[in-house]
């Protein structure tokens, strides 16, 4: 429709990334149209490209594999990336520390460092039982000190999307925004703690 | 840049290529646009197709460059466009083994397998099972499995096939889906049931009960596809030549009944078989020939290719069946493929009867200009085995290559025609004269100086024993005038041989000889300067060791003898008694072209073998004295195959010890032996001084021990049995890891027996003029003894003393001619030591074969030795 009316949506390049079985192929897999998604969702190895829509961009995300051996390969897909997805697994508490090297390291990349990126932070597996909230993992993750790129963090549950729409819903806007003014001057850190876990606490 | 290839393409015409010249890096900037968003399929292609073209010409991609390259690809997965997505699956493959990382499209690729889109399935999977390697086969595993049963044809064929590249490396994942390959084998699809079979015989082939199950399994029916028919006829074919499946005649009976199937693929496969299987009857035979006789006058010219070219190679075996298409075959002698041509007229003269030849070769005559090199090899091949099948044709054959001689043709054209002409006159001494008489016209004007040198040496050996030598010295003299140096020294030796035979021609050769002592070259001047100094002595034994009979000594042995004395001065003069001789290759006879391609080319030559273990030897401190190796047997078998350890043993003779060299292999992967030697017990006089152990014989890697056994001091004992034992400690291990535990425990392994036996003892010698060196030896330790021996033929008593005594028939003496009732066998040979043994044997055919055998050597003691050990 919008190539009718000579505005075509604009195109957005994420890079989906996060420890392994944190959950980034399964939030993708249910971005997607209904139509094409998979039943059985297994680790992957590498990388695959997937696509989805959200009302004013259009998404190719590269979901990159989170095993150990693999990360050191992410790097080789920075350089084009418009945005970053990073999923955590908010039920593991032992390994937040890593998932922090991670994203330090990430961070710290040459070719991520100097780019005013968005960063979606995906708290996902919010439903099992000793889970954090996004509050405690963006403590622990020390995203206060993120200055220089507009960040945001929800709570998901990508078995139920919960979560999964607003995250993409901020991600939108910081697309076509950033389309929009590239080269704006401050970007504060969106609606901070906006979602509290129900109180299970 | 595009202006500029317009231009080129103008005037290179429409064949210039648009990718000529590219260049690496280039290429390489130009992938970067892999990276751009949105990607532009047309263009990513072109940049893919540049890439594989560098590659494809041997341009080297540095490991960071290729993985880069690579990583940019990855990005095109983002694209759906069809065109795209197969170059890069084509690329993947292409670059799979120059770039770090590869692994990192395999989920995108098990992703592409498993979609829905057919076109990418098939090639996802190739190029999945290319990047794969056995640390990642596990999280492929189950799509593998699931794709070997797809219904889609193109995809279950590519699984099969990539499988069976895994199998090479990791057969035991392989092995794992065998179910799923059976499933596949009964699929409706002829490629997937030929894949499906080629991968279920791949995964036994190293189980020869399994295969023959499978096969008997297949034969009964339930295969529809002729490439799966084609396949297990070679493999029925295959077991058929074991001994065990022999009398299988199922297997028979199925190749047989593809003679009658629809496809002419199966029936020519099945054709093909039976007469390339071994003892086949007349009447097994026959439907077979009459099939390939119906391919002969089919109007494709592929079916008349096959069926004359599997006729020409059955002709030798067996004649009276091909004869039957005859007929046939004289109408493609006319065929417009020459190749066809060819191969019917050859194949006619290897049937043909004598009196059809004289008409055959005028034929061959008309267009053996118009074939080429390769072809003309294979006449004269043809050409040559009809020689020795109707000697008396000799004439008309000779003619015919004494023309071909002259003819313009490339070095393997006229070697061949040289090697032919050789042969006719070591075979037919009727037709000697004739034959040197063409070649000395052939080295006239002949531009190999390979050739002229080997004509010159024939010349040498044989002309001086013609009826008229003088005849021969013009052409030979002519090569000292007019030839290159090596030629020249060639012509040399010959002259001198002339000069040593025959005493008429001694004068006018000394002269010849004299005018090449101030020849430019040095070797011919060497030569020259030599052969006059020893003619003038004037003695018989001077002239038979020095000119007619050469050294016998190895040449690479020689070089390291004289190397290792100059290394170490010492008082005594050098003994050529202690340089390793020439060992002749066993069973020297020429290697017939008639016998088809079923004939393996004769063993290679032992030499450069016996100077690896002399050198293996030399390095053991333990053999430090015994002095240079003398020589070594064939390894032989002292275990069954296929049981726990496999065990071979070596010879070396030294002059006063035998060294047993065991080559021990373990095959349980989970065990590991230390310490490991051979005991060996045996008959008095025999003597173990010492053994060397071999420390560690670890799963499947080979290990050496060696015992050291003194000879007795008494010459007369030389053959002795030896019972031996393997005995070693074992340690339990892990088979995955091949770590052993620390606590080991003794144990043995009886072997069989090792048997010493005289011809371990002597060396083979060539003497090129025997009669020349009995007369040398002289008769001073002459003895003579008669026996009856239990052979029924004089060619099986001469394999039998030829084998027993490990002595070199000389002079072509073990060929007997046809219908001759009594032979003689002229045998040398060298007695460890160095002590030169002559034998001649006189046989004679009646019932059986009586044999009376004449030693004469240089030491009493042996020739006592070979009567005694003969009787």
């Amino acid at each position: 429709m919008g190539s009718i009316l000579g505005v075509s949506k604009k195109q957005a390049q994420i890079l989906c990334v996060g420890l392994d079985n944190s959950g980034k192929t399964t939030i993708i897999n249910k971005l997607k149209p209904k139509e094409t998604q998979t039943e059985d969702i297994v680790p992957t190895i590498g990388f695959t490209v997937e696509k989805f829509k959200s009302t004013a961009v259009n998404f190719t995300v590269f979901d990159m594999s989170g095993q150990g051996k693999y990360r050191n390969l992410w790097e080789h897909y920075y350089k084009d990336a418009e945005g970053i997805i990073f999923v955590l697994d908010s039920s593991d508490k032992l390994r937040m520390v890593v998932a922090k090297e991670e994203l330090d390291l990430l961070l710290q990349h040459s070719e991520i460092k100097g780019r005013r990126i968005p960063v979606l932070f995906f708290a996902n597996k919010m439903d099992m039982k000793d889970s954090l909230t996004s509050v405690k993992c963006s403590q622990m993750l020390e995203l206060e000190k993120v200055k220089d790129k507009p960040w945001h963090i929800c709570s998901s549950n990508a078995l139920t999307q919960e979560g999964l729409h607003e995250g993409v819903q901020w991600l939108t806007g910081m697309c076509s925004h950033w389309a929009a003014a590239p080269s704006s001057s401050e970007c504060r850190p969106a609606q901070y703690f906006k979602h509290f876990r129900p109180a299970l606490f | 840049m595009m202006l500029r290839r317009d231009k080129k393409d103008e005037e290179e015409g429409a064949s210039s290529n648009p990718f000529q010249g590219l260049e690496k890096s280039t290429v390489i900037q130009e992938a970067r646009s892999f990276n751009e968003t949105p990607i532009k399929p047309r263009k990513c292609c072109h940049t893919l197709t540049k890439i594989m073209y560098v590659l494809n010409q041997g341009e080297q991609f540095g490991r960071t460059e290729a993985t880069g390259t690579f990583f940019a690809m990855t990005k095109l997965f983002q694209s759906s466009d069809v065109t795209l997505r197969r170059m890069v699956y084509l690329l993947i493959k292409e670059m799979a083994d120059i770039a770090d990382d590869v692994i990192i499209v395999t989920s995108s690729l098990t992703r592409d397998m498993t979609g829905k889109e057919d076109l990418y399935r098939a090639a996802a999977i190739r190029a999945l099972c290319k990047i794969t390697d056995s640390t990642m086969l596990q999280a492929i595993e189950r799509f593998m499995k699931q794709a070997i049963v797809d219904k889609v044809p193109s995809v279950s064929s590519a699984a099969l096939a990539s499988s069976l590249h895994i199998m090479k490396q990791n057969p035991e994942v392989v092995r794992r889906w065998v179910n799923e390959v059976q499933e596949a084998a009964s699929s409706d699809n002829i490629m997937v049931q030929y894949h499906a079979l080629g991968l279920l015989h791949y995964v036994r082939k190293n189980d020869p009960m399994a295969v023959s199950k499978m096969v008997s399994k297949y034969t009964k029916g339930g295969l529809k596809s002729p490439y799966a028919t084609c396949l297990l006829i070679r493999i029925s074919a295959k077991l058929l030549e074991k001994e065990e499946y022999r009398d299988a005649s199922p297997l028979v009976d199925f190749i047989e009944s593809c003679l009658r199937h629809k496809s002419e693929m199966v029936i020519y496969e099945a054709a093909h078989a039976i007469v390339n299987m071994k003892d086949t009857s007349a009447r097994e035979l026959a439907p077979a020939v009459s099939v390939l006789q119906l391919f002969l006058s089919s109007p494709k010219p592929t079916l008349r290719f096959a069926a004359t070219k599997t006729l020409n190679k059955v002709a030798m075996t067996h004649p009276a069946a091909v004869t039957a298409c005859n007929l046939d075959l004289e109408n493609l002698i006319t065929d417009v493929n020459r190749s066809i041509a060819t191969l019917a007229i050859t194949t006619l003269l290897k049937t043909g009867s004598e009196s059809s030849i004289d008409r055959l070769m005028k034929q061959i005559g008309t267009f053996m200009s118009d074939i080429s090199d390769e072809f003309k090899v294979v006449v004269v091949d043809a050409v040559s085995s009809l020689c020795s099948k109707f000697p008396r044709k000799y004439t008309v054959m000779m003619n015919f290559l004494a023309s071909m001689l002259r003819d313009d043709g490339g070095y393997e054209y006229k070697k061949a025609i040289v090697n032919s002409l050789v042969g006719i006159i070591e075979e037919n001494p009727e037709a000697k004269e004739a034959g040197l008489s063409h070649l000395c016209e052939f080295i006239e004007d002949c531009e190999h100086t390979s050739l002229a040198t080997r004509i010159l040496h024939l010349l040498g050996q044989e002309g001086p024993r013609t009826l008229n030598p003088a005849k021969y010295i013009r052409f030979i003299y002519n090569r000292v005038i007019l030839e290159n140096a090596a030629i020249r020294a060639a012509a040399v030796s010959s002259l001198a041989k002339f000069g040593a035979h025959c005493e008429a021609l001694l004068p006018s050769i000394l002269v010849l000889l004299e005018r090449s002592l101030l020849d430019s070259d040095d070797e011919v001047r060497d030569r020259a300067t030599f052969y006059l100094s020893v003619l003038a002595e004037n003695q018989k034994a001077l002239n038979s060791a020095y000119i007619l009979n050469g050294l016998s000594v190895s040449v690479v042995g020689l070089e390291r003898a004289l190397h290792h004395y100059t290394l170490e001065p010492s008082e005594q003069p050098f003994d050529m008694k202690t340089v390793p001789l020439d060992t002749q290759p066993f069973g020297e006879k020429k290697v017939k072209s008639d016998l088809g391609p079923t004939s393996r080319p004769a063993e290679k030559a032992s030499a450069p073998t016996q100077e690896i273990y002399a050198e293996q030897l030399a390095a053991i401190p333990e053999f430090a004295h015994i002095g240079p190796l003398f020589k070594s047997s064939k390894p032989a078998e002292l275990t069954e195959s296929e049981t726990e350890y496999i065990v071979r043993c070596i010879k070396h003779t030294f002059s006063k010890h035998v060294v047993f060299q065991f080559d021990c292999t373990n095959t349980l992967n989970d065990q590991q032996l230390e310490e490991v030697y051979v005991q060996m017990d045996s008959a008095e006089g025999f003597e173990v001084e010492s053994v060397v152990t071999a420390p560690v014989l670890k799963y499947n890697q080979p290990g050496i021990t060696y015992t050291l056994v003194q000879l007795p001091e008494d010459n007369t004992e030389v053959s002795s049995i030896f019972s031996n034992t393997l005995k070693y400690s074992v340690k339990d291990c892990d088979p995955n890891t091949g770590e052993a535990d620390e606590d080991g425990y003794e144990d043995e392994y009886v072997l069989e027996d090792a048997e010493l036996t005289f011809s371990d003892h002597v060396q083979r010698v060539m003497k090129p003029n025997f009669m020349a060196s009995w007369e040398e030896i002289g008769d001073e330790h002459e003895l003579e003894e008669t026996f009856a021996l239990s052979a029924k033929t004089l060619e099986e008593a001469i394999n039998n003393i030829v084998s027993f005594l490990g002595m070199q028939p000389c002079e072509r003496s073990d060929k007997v001619p046809e219908g001759k009732s009594s032979h003689s066998l002229y045998l040398a040979g060298v007695f460890r030591g160095g002590v030169d043994v002559l034998v001649k044997s006189r046989l004679a055919l009646q019932d059986t074969v009586t044999m009376q055998i004449t030693v004469r050597s240089t030491d009493p003691e042996i020739s006592e030795l070979i009567t005694s050990a003969v009787g």
